[in-house]
């Protein structure tokens, strides 16, 4: 069954399972509003939409404060005066020139890592499947490597990314067999070839002069130093594109997990939705390398964060992408104020927090679902 | 437990421990093995003991080196060449030698204890463990002012890293199932280097000395840090020594082992001790080097069978030959630069998780019959 034939249900991600059925009597499902204009209408899940109001402000309020610390502070009111032209002119000028584009790098990355990493995570029905342990984010980090390392630039195009990640997945899925029910081989297929390419990128710049492997260093671990609309605009244009994507598999995939057979048995074409989720979570990750290089542990805490925000039906799709991005604010505003004058990479500070979250998961795991 | 002994893929022996007869001979606990595999891996890794000597990036040549060797006059003499040989490529031998016979060692004795043929302790974070270890005292050193003990350093960081680990594999509603294992850790060694990268960022003298010990290298080891370890090494060897005998009888089943007058849990503590110092002193001299300890018992159990004792002493040789060899490599691969030796051992490692991933003996460990304490 193919959700684009089914107007009513274009907002996929706003539809669980339990309603699928498209002839249920009128009157909104219990949680629920339904909007209408016309002879169009939609229903609104209540919990979710003030969930996701609540993480947008969080991440309004991260924004302000990541732009209002630094080197040269500023109040939290003045960085806000500051973002919209008002204000002493060197404000402005730091705000809008150096310190805001670099957030919005950031909130692009952490929301395409968010959005992936949902993905990911739903259609291999393990919290620890992201584009990360998959390898997806090195193969994506050596295409850029070795285009930067060709032409010279400091940075590739948004393209590169996308593809190394892709040449890596399409190697996982042709060595694994796929995602589903063995999913831990898929798993630790791609913590293998994550080595393999992590050691090819030590091998390639083994033989590069202590200057440029210093200048690609990002490549390595994830660094928001530097980056600003240059890489973010092609990156705003393909998340444009791929969202509604992302929200249309999201109703396949809210009954994906339920199990392979049953959602074929209720009409889910299985392999194609697996391979449409699978192609847009490496695109999107892709992306995100593109801008600060592979970026550790937001896919996986993202998505994990936003599912036990929401109800255990719904495949929170757009909450992990907020939470995806205020993430990534967070821990590069912490990467620039913690050491002092040293900046200590987003990707180190991802990894150092990463880890206490991910042992929480693992120890209460037993009575979560998905595992 | 019938399901255990079949699941436990090549870590498990099959017909282990004592004889039918019920007295255990030495013969069958792997003392005294045939001849001809630990014969030729011996010869084989005293061969590339001396290519390692012989060859190197530099412009010390196998001729000049030869001649050195043999105690001509005109290399003797020749006070480049005997730096080169003396202060560069012996101690590099020595500690290759060294780090791969620990490493292997460890690794072999991880994947019987936890019964995984993928617990290696770089894949499970050890490695990363003790190397955040050997960095904090490194920091904390010059904070101070005092001098650290790497060796006490690496054998902490190892040993929260191995209970951390080791935690994560008694919980859980699948057990210690060998992928989840690897899967938590590879995250938990993500965040151990993440550490370990923040204190070498953020002090610039210990990262320059650092850098290229990160990566996992034996190419800059002092002989006197080789020598500073070498005991470390031999407590682990003797504690494996001793442990081979209970730890097969462990593979009969715990209830079978009491019987048979061993104590399981003690059995393990001294296992892991051991793991713990191998990998600890192994990591303080050459950085955390991966994959050693899956690639070494892998192939001494294709040559060993089933016998413990066999596959630890195959898995020692074999370890010392892998990393010689994979050093002499790292220094021609790119000449004139050097490869980190990790990432030679990644070439072959990685495939090798590969193929044991796709093996159909771990899936039987997979479901969720897999509790195994």
């Amino acid at each position: 069954m193919n959700p684009a034939h089914q107007p009513s249900h274009v907002l996929g991600s706003a539809v669980t399972p339990t309603l699928a059925q498209p002839d249920r009597p009128a009157g909104a499902p219990p949680g629920t509003r339904v909007l209408r204009a016309g002879s169009l209408s939609v229903l609104v899940p209540l919990r979710a939409v003030l969930v996701a109001v609540a993480a947008g402000l969080a991440l309004a309020a991260a924004v302000v404060w990541s732009a209002a610390v630094g080197s040269f502070a500023l109040s939290p009111w003045e960085a806000a005066r500051a973002m919209v032209g008002q204000g002493t002119p060197t404000a402005v000028l730091l705000i809008q020139k150096i310190r805001l584009p670099r957030i919005v790098a950031g909130m692009l990355a952490g929301a395409a890592l968010g959005l992936a990493g949902c993905l990911t995570q739903t259609i291999s029905r393990n919290r620890l499947a992201t584009p990360n342990t998959l390898g997806v984010n090195e193969g994506a980090a050596l295409a850029i490597l070795a285009v930067v390392l060709a032409t010279g630039n400091s940075l590739g195009p948004w393209w590169v990314g996308p593809l190394g990640g892709l040449a890596v997945a399409l190697a996982l899925l042709l060595i694994s067999g796929g995602p589903g029910t063995r999913s831990y081989r898929f798993l630790v297929v791609g913590i293998a070839l994550a080595a393999l390419i992590d050691a090819h990128i030590n091998l390639v710049l083994a033989q590069e002069h202590i200057t440029t492997a210093t200048a690609v260093f990002a490549w390595t671990v994830g660094s928001l130093a530097g980056r600003g609309y240059l890489v973010a605009l092609p990156v705003a244009v393909a998340l444009a594109f791929l969202l509604p994507l992302v929200l249309l598999v999201g109703r396949p995939l809210s009954v994906l997990q339920l199990g392979e057979e049953v959602a074929a048995s209720l009409g889910v074409p299985v392999r194609r939705v697996q391979v449409a989720v699978m192609l847009l979570a490496v695109t999107l990750a892709g992306l995100a390398v593109g801008i600060g290089g592979p970026i550790a542990f937001i896919a996986m805490a993202a998505p994990i964060l936003a599912s036990r925000l929401s109800e255990p039906t719904r495949v929170p799709l757009i909450l992990s992408g907020i939470l995806g991005a205020l993430l990534v604010v967070v821990a590069d505003t912490l990467g620039r104020v913690v050491a002092g004058p040293v900046e200590v990479p987003v990707g180190v500070v991802a990894s150092i927090l990463g880890g206490p979250f991910l042992l929480w998961v693992l120890f209460r795991e037993t009575s979560a679902r998905g595992f | 437990m019938e399901q255990l002994i079949r699941g436990g893929g090549p870590a498990i022996p099959k017909g282990l421990g004592a004889s039918p007869r019920g007295e255990a001979t030495p013969n069958e606990l792997g003392l005294t093995p045939p001849a001809w595999p630990i014969f030729l891996l011996v010869a084989a890794t005293l061969a590339l003991a001396l290519l390692s000597i012989l060859i190197g990036a530099g412009s010390v040549g196998p001729p000049q080196a030869l001649a050195f060797l043999l105690g001509r006059p005109e290399a003797v003499e020749n006070s480049y060449v005997h730096m080169v040989i003396t202060t560069l490529r012996l101690p590099r031998t020595l500690a290759a030698l060294v780090v791969g016979g620990a490493l292997g060692t460890a690794g072999v004795l991880m994947q019987s204890v936890t019964r995984n043929p993928l617990a290696e302790t770089g894949l499970l974070g050890v490695n990363a463990g003790a190397a955040l270890g050997v960095v904090l005292g490194l920091t904390l050193a010059a904070h101070t002012g005092r001098s650290a003990s790497s060796l006490a350093w690496a054998f902490g960081g190892a040993l929260v890293a191995s209970l951390l680990v080791l935690a994560v594999a008694a919980t859980g509603r699948v057990g210690a199932s060998p992928l989840r294992l690897v899967l938590a850790g590879s995250a938990l060694g993500a965040t151990f280097r993440g550490l370990t990268s923040y204190l070498l960022v953020t002090n610039a003298d210990v990262y320059e000395e650092y850098r290229f010990w990160m990566l996992g290298t034996v190419a800059a080891v002092p002989l006197e840090r080789v020598l500073e370890m070498l005991p470390a090494v031999a407590a682990g060897l003797l504690l494996a020594l001793l442990m081979v005998k209970p730890l097969s009888a462990l593979f009969l089943g715990d209830d079978v082992a009491r019987a048979l007058g061993h104590r399981p849990g003690l059995v393990r503590a001294v296992v892991s001790l051991a793991v713990t110092l191998l990998t600890a002193a192994a990591v303080a001299m050459a950085g955390p080097i991966s994959f050693l300890g899956l690639i070494a018992p892998h192939l001494a159990r294709a040559l060993a069978g089933p016998r413990l004792g066999q596959q630890i002493g195959l898995s020692l040789v074999a370890g010392a030959g892998i990393l010689l060899a994979a050093d002499i490599l790292s220094r021609v691969i790119i000449r004139p630069h050097e490869a980190p030796v990790s990432v030679l051992l990644a070439y072959i490692g990685a495939p090798l998780l590969i193929l044991i991933a796709r093996s159909k003996r771990m899936l039987i460990l997979h479901g969720p019959g897999g509790q195994n304490r």
